[in-house]
């Protein structure tokens, strides 16, 4: 038997084909069929408008790609041996927007579109969690709302502010600026203790074995309890091998197939578009069913994201998590939270840092137009994962502008004979209703997919 | 007529980032759970759970407000949403619809997704729908430009609708009350634009339109009146106006003021070229101390 499901309520939309035997899945393909090209719409732009294209690939992640975007421009500048001087003050705002974003992001995704689901294993009364009214539902969006105001006063606005560029950043804020700044970011934090963790962000951050859950409330209580009732620390798991490409002071970037190895050599990643639609007609066949291409490292494929960070990071709690239940819808989801845990202190203590004297931006001396040839990578970790983009740079104009997106490791289709992350962790469910929740404990954003 | 109680809403997705989404839910908390209050939202391919457009498709046979994020394209084969092309999907919306509403500047005018010209048939609502006959609409296609939309652009233009059945639009269906003045219009950096100060990214002080690309004096927004999430905008901080509520959007090299002998090539909406240097050359004679000195030493 095979079934055809329309999955709506991620980012976009994905159509996810199951194979069905005996009541369990034999086979699942995931197709993503809105592509919107943005690496053709790159083009022969000039290369600061890369600055305002980038973030609009995404609504949600769009300060991962601008981050992206900045630090393979100022690549640039340092691979033709004019490496840019950028301030402490510069890097601090700039990491700061990320993070708030990531924050912003995974309050979203777990009220709007996971838990509902998640409830509705158990009961069709989705009380406090029930879309546009439960009560938790719009406290979450109003959650979420103030903190990513901590963003709009170096930004201005978000979505989609330019505010990083090669040599600084836009703003200067000033030191109400910055308590500000922390005020809205303590609405994320009260939420936490409240609502999410229903214990102190201290006390939570001291967690470091598996057994620490029993100690949570609220949320995270009532998550975990309905995962082991419905078996979703079982189900899920796919290769249960990690990669996490960019560094932070929070993330470590490193790989685990069977052995954690903390060093990545970015030359090994390549793409694949065996499966993945072409614009060239005669190159498209039978085979192809998406436009996600994949990727790998070193011929192999890996999941990234929050339990893939916290893996390379060595955060105790999840590690341990991940010890008794694997790559499992469970330990997925609970890095996600744990990472809003560690993001909202993180970010609390990068913005005490900043030191309002330094500067804000360094005119670069060469201007990026006049450049005759030069090319450069960044990889940057945002919400869903690591992010990837390389640009090329002939006459001043954009040659070509390559983007992997964390959704392409995670969601992409084979790549040679291996099944793709989420496809792998699709095999041997029982039902549609967990097969659908298996996919959306990726973060699944169609839009970042295909770009 | 309208259900006058809640009239329903369904927001349809076609080529978009969800950055006008997002940009609702970014929006004052009051402000948007009166808009769930007052507003019947039976379908948000994010929010809601219920229904799915295919249900919507089948069953919902009159819409009150259609809001179209994105923009739209015929072809199945590069794009398509619950097994159809976007085009196909808006008709069979906008059919039933009593007002449709673009929200955000991909949906009014093709916007960014426009410039992916290798599938040339990408644009705003108002064009793909311009050989329908739309019999249930009872007002002009709006178009709230943006990228992304005001939230509060969306909210005031719909509780308006709700309350009046009509607003005055401009000459690219933008409500006049919205776009009527320049995003210029209350920028804190307006004394520095007056007297001629040039700035430079990453400072309080100075005025981005001679160097920095900003296009404040010559783009229709209210983005310095109705602040973004309530307490910042972009010229305020420091980046330039992009002019993304305009028809032109995106333009090319958005971060630079193209000049001609050092005078920008553009000059500030309806003022005339040698108006404009008149005033600049008399403004630049005096040096103001206080506005060359940084704000805070």
């Amino acid at each position: 038997m095979k079934t055809v499901d329309i999955v709506e309520r991620i980012e976009g939309e994905a159509k996810l084909n199951c194979t069905w035997k005996d009541g369990i899945i034999s086979d699942a393909r995931i197709d993503f069929l809105n592509f919107r090209g943005f690496e053709y719409i790159l083009e022969g732009k000039s290369p600061l408008d890369a600055l305002i294209y980038t973030p609009r690939i995404c609504g949600i992640c769009g300060q991962a790609h601008l981050k992206a975007t900045v630090d393979a421009l100022e690549n640039v500048y340092e691979n033709i041996g004019e490496k840019l001087e950028v301030t402490q003050k510069a890097k601090l705002l700039r990491q700061i927007g990320l993070n708030i974003e990531i924050i912003d992001s995974h309050i979203k995704w777990f009220y709007l579109f996971i838990m509902p689901d998640i409830i509705k294993l158990d009961s069709n009364d989705l009380g406090i969690y029930e879309p546009l009214k439960g009560q938790r539902w719009l406290e979450a969006c109003k959650t979420a709302s103030e903190t990513i105001k901590s963003l709009a006063i170096i930004g201005g606005q978000w979505p989609h502010s330019s505010y990083m560029l090669p040599g600084g950043v836009v703003s200067d804020p000033t030191l109400m600026d910055l308590v500000n700044m922390q005020n809205y970011l303590h609405y994320a934090l009260v939420f936490f203790e409240k609502s999410i963790a229903g214990i102190s962000l201290e006390n939570y951050l001291s967690f470091d074995s598996v057994n620490n859950i029993e100690k949570l409330n609220s949320d995270m209580k009532c998550f975990k309890d309905l995962c082991l009732k419905h078996n979703l620390q079982n189900f899920g798991k796919s290769y249960n091998r990690f990669i996490t490409l960019g560094e932070t002071n929070l993330f470590k970037n490193g790989k685990i197939k069977i052995k954690l190895v903390n060093k990545i050599d970015l030359t090994k990643v390549s793409e694949n578009s065996y499966f993945t639609f072409s614009m060239i007609e005669k190159e498209n066949n039978d085979k192809k069913h998406t436009w996600s291409k994949s990727v790998s490292y070193n011929d192999n494929i890996y999941e990234t994201g929050p339990l893939a960070r916290a893996i390379t990071s060595n955060r105790k709690f999840i590690k341990d998590i991940h010890k008794n239940y694997a790559d499992s819808v469970f330990t997925r989801v609970m890095s996600r939270l744990d990472e809003l845990a560690y993001l909202i202190d993180d970010t609390k203590s990068l913005i005490s840092k900043i030191n309002i004297k330094e500067d804000s931006f360094i005119k670069p001396k060469i201007i990026l137009s006049e450049i005759e040839k030069a090319s450069a990578i960044s990889v940057v970790e945002a919400t869903r994962g690591s992010l990837y983009h390389k640009i090329n740079i002939e006459k001043g104009k954009i040659k070509s502008y390559d983007v992997i997106t964390p959704t392409v490791w995670n969601l992409g289709p084979v790549y040679k004979k291996q099944k793709g992350i989420a496809q792998n962790a699709m095999i041997g469910l029982p039902s549609i209703e967990i097969a659908k929740i298996v996919l959306r404990s990726f973060d699944v954003c169609s839009v970042c997919t295909t770009h | 007529m309208m259900n006058q109680s809640k009239p329903t809403i369904v927001w349809f997705q076609a080529i978009t980032c969800n950055g006008n989404t997002h940009s609702l839910l970014s929006s004052n908390s009051n402000r948007f759970e009166l808009f769930l209050n007052s507003f019947n939202l039976i379908y948000h391919p994010s929010l809601t759970i219920n229904n799915s457009l295919e249900y919507i498709l089948e069953n919902q046979k009159e819409i009150d407000f259609l809001l179209v994020e994105g923009s739209i394209s015929s072809n199945e084969f590069i794009f398509s949403i619950s097994n159809d092309s976007s085009k196909n999907l808006l008709e069979k919306l906008a059919l039933r619809s009593k007002y449709i509403i673009a929200v955000g500047s991909c949906a009014s005018f093709g916007g960014i997704h426009a410039k992916f010209t290798q599938n040339d048939d990408i644009c705003g609502i108002k064009e793909a729908l311009e050989n329908n006959n739309l019999q249930t609409l009872i007002h002009p296609i709006i178009n709230l430009s943006g990228c992304p939309v005001h939230p509060e652009w969306i909210f005031q233009t719909l509780f308006s609708l709700k309350t009046f059945g009509k607003i005055d639009l401009d000459e690219v269906g933008r409500p006049k009350e919205l776009y009527s003045t320049l995003a210029h219009h209350g920028c804190t950096r307006n004394e520095y634009f007056e007297w001629k100060v040039e700035g430079n990214f990453g400072q309080k002080e100075g005025c981005l339109f001679y160097n920095q690309g900003c296009r404040g004096p010559m783009t229709h927004s209210s983005c310095n009146k109705i602040l973004w999430n309530e307490i910042s905008s972009k010229t305020r901080v420091g980046m330039p106006c992009i002019g993304c509520t305009e028809t032109d959007f995106p333009r090319n090299n958005m971060l630079e003021t193209k000049k001609n002998m050092g005078i920008p090539q553009e000059v500030p909406l309806g003022i005339s070229k040698r108006a404009y240097l008149s005033i600049s050359g008399v403004a630049k004679t005096f040096k103001i101390d206080r506005l060359h000195k940084k704000l805070m030493e």
